[in-house]
């Protein structure tokens, strides 16, 4: 949905682009401008949630404050969005103008309208584990605090989408065999699950962080109505390597739902690991990754596909082996 | 038979152990936990102490690794001359890893050493599923590729073919995977005779078992007198 972002002087960003594909995950050290390229989205979101202010001349405007820019795929790509500031550091206003040449150059309610189910999540064990509010079910939240309503929501209006998700969840995590709720009196739903091996249910906050972190994941990538783009960090956290390459899946899940038999339309996904061994289950599509490099105190991003001589590189060596060596570069500057 | 797989993948170690079986015409029991390796040349680096960890720890009689070629030098007939090995050919240097490692360990647990069995699938493992089903995917167009510097097929396309899409999830590349496998009814002549990266893999298995080689083929199924190891 969002073709590419460009910033200007937003953060470390003072002045890098990226071309965002369905699927990029985003490699780099801490503080080179991942959480940033969220962030604007995010800030796109909000700042789309207000009416839209007509076009304010540039004298109204603080120039040397951050810009970010953005351009659809189509049905939008005659329109463009900015994000840019009128009186302090903050981006506080967004500007929509048509763009010479693509679709939908008046249809920002159409465009505007899938702005605002972009969604970014920093998955929270404990909140997962903790009852959650029954009526909050609709969606999952930033932390997936609300889990068990979202669950609980899910088996009572789309009980076929929920038996996939169990399904799914059980396949991955084959010591569980069910997955329960229960509204209590005060509101509150609880989820559990079923052990195979003594056959007993077992409270979340008895299960692992890894495990709870993939069914919140399996939870969203089941999602009848998902988001139109997931923003998702540290997606490896916690997760055993081998288990990575489901991850991984449960990811491309929402990104190109026809290779799984889905007809909805795709959800982009930017998502972030520190982890090499998820890495290297990109070697098959390079142009899905994305390497955020700091140089001092500017941030640049680049696809690792961007490099000419990556086949041969990919030829040599496991992706993570390389990216870890720093010949990809995305490496701290000084340790 | 106690066999310890060493894959990239329990999708390959799900087809590796029913290539395993057809050849050995009998079931075998696999060494667990199963062993993973990341590409190459992660398989070559973890390979000595996973052979040094068989052999001590575990009734392991053998260990199957089976990696895939990608753009390496394919394994050819002149390679198997006396005290050679070519450099960049896998095969040549998992074989090497397994000579060196397992002639300096002492015999433990009854035995001398782990048994060998080492198959390069070229380019990839999906070429193997192939086989039977697309004539044009052999090893020989693959090398005669290399040598033209026009390769017949890519990775993705062979994996394309057997998937219906270039990303499978794990159960589905299982399943075509032993799908295709299945195919051959235990017969794998045809795997061996369109991938000599097979056949040498095949040619190890069966010297496991001292004596004439007991299997036949097709015509009648020979049963593998049990050898104790
Ligand atoms: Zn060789």
């Amino acid at each position: 949905m969002i073709a590419s972002v460009a910033f200007q002087r937003f953060k470390a960003l003072r002045n890098a682009q990226l071309v965002l594909g369905p699927f990029n995950l985003v490699i780099g050290p801490n503080g080179s401008g991942k959480t940033s390229l969220i962030e604007a989205l995010l800030r796109l979101r909000l700042l789309a949630k207000l009416p839209l202010r007509s076009v304010v001349a540039e004298t109204e405007r603080t120039l040397e404050g951050p810009e970010i820019t953005f351009r659809f795929s189509p049905p939008f790509d005659g329109l463009e969005a900015r994000l840019s500031c009128v009186s302090d550091q903050v981006c506080d206003l967004l500007q929509v103008a048509p763009r010479p040449k693509g679709e939908g150059s008046n249809d920002w309610p159409g465009l505007r309208s899938r702005v605002l189910r972009i969604r970014g999540y920093v998955l929270d064990h404990h909140a997962i584990a903790a009852p959650a509010v029954a009526k909050e079910g609709a969606e999952l939240n930033a932390s997936a605090g609300n889990l068990a309503a979202v669950l609980a929501t899910r088996q009572a209006h789309h009980p076929a989408a929920f038996d996939r998700l169990v399904a799914d969840f059980t396949r991955i995590a084959p010591e569980f065999t069910e997955i329960g709720t229960e509204l209590g009196e005060d509101g509150r739903v609880r989820f559990r699950l079923r052990l195979k091996e003594e056959d007993t249910w077992i409270e979340p906050d008895n299960v692992s962080q890894g495990t709870l972190y993939l069914l919140a994941m399996i939870t969203l990538a089941h999602d009848p109505d998902p988001p139109s783009i997931v923003c998702i960090e540290e997606i490896d956290r916690g997760i055993h390597p081998r288990m990575l390459r489901e991850v991984r899946d449960v990811l491309y899940r929402l990104s190109y739902p026809a290779a799984f038999g889905e007809t909805r339309t795709p959800v982009q996904l930017i998502a972030t690991t520190h982890s090499p061994y998820l890495l290297d289950l990109f070697c098959e599509h390079p142009e899905e990754v994305v390497i955020s490099a700091k140089h001092g105190a500017t941030a640049t991003f680049s696809r690792l596909t961007d490099r000419p001589d990556i086949t041969e590189m990919l030829a040599e060596s496991p992706l993570g082996d390389m990216w870890y060596s720093g010949v990809l570069g995305g490496v701290p500057e000084n340790e | 038979m106690n066999v310890a797989l060493l894959s990239e993948s329990p999708a390959d170690e799900a087809a590796l152990r029913l290539l395993v079986e057809a050849v050995l015409q009998r079931p075998i029991r696999r060494i667990e936990p199963a062993l993973r390796a990341r590409g190459w040349p992660n398989v070559a680096q973890v390979l000595p102490a996973i052979l040094r960890h068989l052999h001590f720890n575990t009734d392991a009689h053998a260990l199957v690794v089976v990696v895939d070629a990608d753009d390496s030098v394919v394994h050819a007939a002149d390679h198997d001359r006396p005290g050679y090995f070519h450099p960049r050919c896998r095969m040549c240097q998992l074989r090497a890893v397994f000579r060196q490692t397992t002639k300096k360990l002492p015999a433990a647990r009854g035995r001398e050493r782990v048994l060998r069995g080492v198959g390069v699938a070229v380019p990839a493992i999906e070429a193997w599923y192939l086989a039977g089903r697309d004539p044009e995917v052999t090893e020989l167009a693959w090398t005669e590729g290399q040598q033209r510097g026009r390769l017949p097929y890519t990775r993705a396309q062979l994996k394309y073919r057997v998937y219906g899409t270039d990303r499978p999830t794990l159960p589905h590349e299982i399943d075509c995977a032993l799908r295709e496998i299945r195919r051959h009814h235990g017969d794998v002549r045809r795997i061996e005779h369109d991938h000599p990266g097979f056949a040498s893999l095949a040619r190890d298995l069966r010297g496991w078992f001292p004596g004439p080689v007991a299997f036949e083929g097709q015509s009648g199924k020979v049963p593998v007198t049990d050898i104790k190891i």
